[in-house]
């Protein structure tokens, strides 16, 4: 099996039990819905507040959500006993994280782009010209979050309090993503061009490459055992 | 040898006390709170320069599997947190009387503080796994990870304070610096070196006698 | 600007007590440690000495290796 195959095919099991169980997706909208009310009432009804907030609150919804469901990208292995069967897997185990990521990343686009038509709706968000540039800083910034967030899984998958550890473990990580994204989502919402926040999106980019070099050399270390 | 440098080590920090008090003079616009400097500045460069050493054994770890370059890592990464937090909590006291608050979230500040955090989860993963191998090879990813993270934490926080925003702050240490004040600040910096190295040694031999005891 | 040479000591101490209680943590460890050793040694040599004597009951010894040669 080459290994763009191998990759694949993970990506694809992973989407296909997903797609019959729906357990990740709905809970991930249902959370983000939870999310949506609560970031009203803790902030108040004041129309003006909220507006300057927005992008802050987009990205914690964001990366909230990634934070839940990049932590169980490992679940279906474990709690199924497949997990010594990633150890076995042979040739470069880098393919089955390539996959894992590819996977996560579809589900992450689902949650997102139903997030954002919460967030317009809710908050009477006008997107309108900003949509193009808005998601390519979407994309870069859910790059960059499933890329640590994948490996982190795997790393917290065989760990005693994962479910502690991984969010613990990734949000310090992924503040530069935080900030880039959100500076780079407020500015695109205030009606800049997109050359404006260039140096924003350099950065992301820079994550983005750091963090999938990373994953790749060093997801064989982590599937050791 | 770890004697030798803890020796050395303190000899260095009786020499940093009596530069940074004795010589340096008063500083003309901060006043004597500015002799915290010789604590705070020297502590993150230390700091740097052992979880880039962490960074290196971690590599070497991975690429050689010799247990010795984990324990280095192991060790680099927690004496590093542990000047990180004497820089953090000393930048704190020099803000209070300097700025008039005890935390702002400035660009320095703010990064330093993203890093620890980062190298506390490096602590914690490294404790909550019990086998010796996986702990060492996941260690050894994450510091990667966290040295590599550095860079971008500092450019993205810098951008974040600075960018659309007048530098409103007194900047600590002024652009030009005279030669005492430099001088003394290269002395402590010694002194603290020397004591991160005699940490680090000590820790990664402690290290190796844990592994011994629960063979 | 006023001096606040109470900010300054606070610093210094608490410098001090970081790099102190992390000096003195090392030191604890080093203790433990030294004491797991001892105790392991302590048994070792207990084990040791023991096998050397006649057994108490005439059953025959756990380790034979260290049991003299039987006699024909």
């Amino acid at each position: 099996m080459t290994y763009a195959r191998r990759a694949l095919t993970v990506a694809w099991k992973d989407l296909v039990v997903e797609r019959r169980s729906k357990e990740t997706l709905n809970a991930l909208l249902f959370f983000s819905l939870a999310l949506l009310f609560v970031f009203q009432f803790a902030l108040g009804p004041d129309r003006e507040r909220l507006a300057a907030v927005l992008p802050g609150l987009l990205w914690l919804g964001f990366i909230l959500s990634g934070v839940l469901g990049l932590g169980r990208a490992f679940l279906v292995e474990r709690e199924n006993d497949c997990w010594e069967a990633l150890l076995l897997t042979p040739g470069d185990k880098s393919a089955i994280y390539l996959g894992k990521l590819a996977g996560s990343l579809v589900l992450m686009a689902v949650v997102e782009t139903l997030v954002l038509a919460l967030f317009v709706l809710f908050f009477n968000v006008d997107l309108g010209p900003a949509l193009p540039g808005l998601a390519l800083v979407i994309g870069l910034g859910t790059v960059g979050i499933a890329a640590v967030g994948t490996l982190f899984a795997a790393m917290t998958a065989q760990v005693r309090a994962r479910e502690l550890l991984f969010p613990v473990l990734l949000l310090p990580v992924l503040v530069p993503v935080l900030l880039g994204t959100v500076k780079a989502t407020e500015a695109l919402l205030l009606g800049e061009p997109l050359a404006s926040v260039a140096h924003w999106l350099k950065l992301l980019v820079a994550a983005d490459v750091v963090y999938l070099a990373i994953g790749l050399l060093t997801f064989d270390f982590i599937l050791e055992g | 040898m770890t004697t030798l440098l803890g020796w050395l080590a303190g000899l260095g920090l009786v020499a940093g006390l009596v530069m940074g008090f004795g010589v340096a003079p008063r500083e003309v616009t901060q006043g004597n709170v500015q002799r915290i400097m010789y604590l705070h500045v020297p502590a993150v460069w230390v700091a740097y320069l052992t979880f880039t050493v962490g960074f290196a054994a971690s590599i070497a770890y991975l690429a050689g599997r010799r247990p010795g370059a984990d324990r280095l890592a192991h060790a680099a990464c927690e004496v590093g947190t542990v000047f990180l937090g004497v820089n953090i909590a000393t930048g704190a006291i020099w803000g209070k009387p300097t700025w008039g608050t005890w935390w702002t979230w400035d660009a320095r500040l703010t990064s330093v503080a993203v890093v620890f955090v980062m190298f506390l989860a490096y602590l914690l993963l490294r404790g909550a796994i019990e086998d010796r191998e996986r702990g060492a090879r996941y260690g050894a990813v994450l510091s990667i990870v966290a040295a590599l993270n550095i860079p971008l934490v500092h450019f993205s926080v810098y951008w974040w304070r600075t960018l659309h925003q007048p530098p409103s702050l007194l900047k600590p240490g002024s652009s030009t610096m005279p030669r005492v004040i430099l001088t003394a600040l290269l002395v402590n910096f010694a002194a603290q070196a020397l004591l991160g190295a005699y940490f680090v040694a000590r820790r990664a031999r402690l290290l190796a006698a844990e592994e011994e005891a629960l063979a | 600007m006023p001096d606040n040479w109470t900010f300054v000591a606070a610093a210094y101490a608490l410098a001090a007590l970081v790099f102190g209680g992390y000096w003195l943590r090392l030191g604890r460890i080093d203790r433990e440690l030294a004491a797991v050793r001892t105790e392991r040694e302590a048994v070792r040599t207990d084990r040791a000495s023991r096998s050397q004597q006649p057994s108490k009951t005439g059953h025959p010894r756990p380790e034979p290796a260290s049991r003299p040669p039987l006699q024909p």
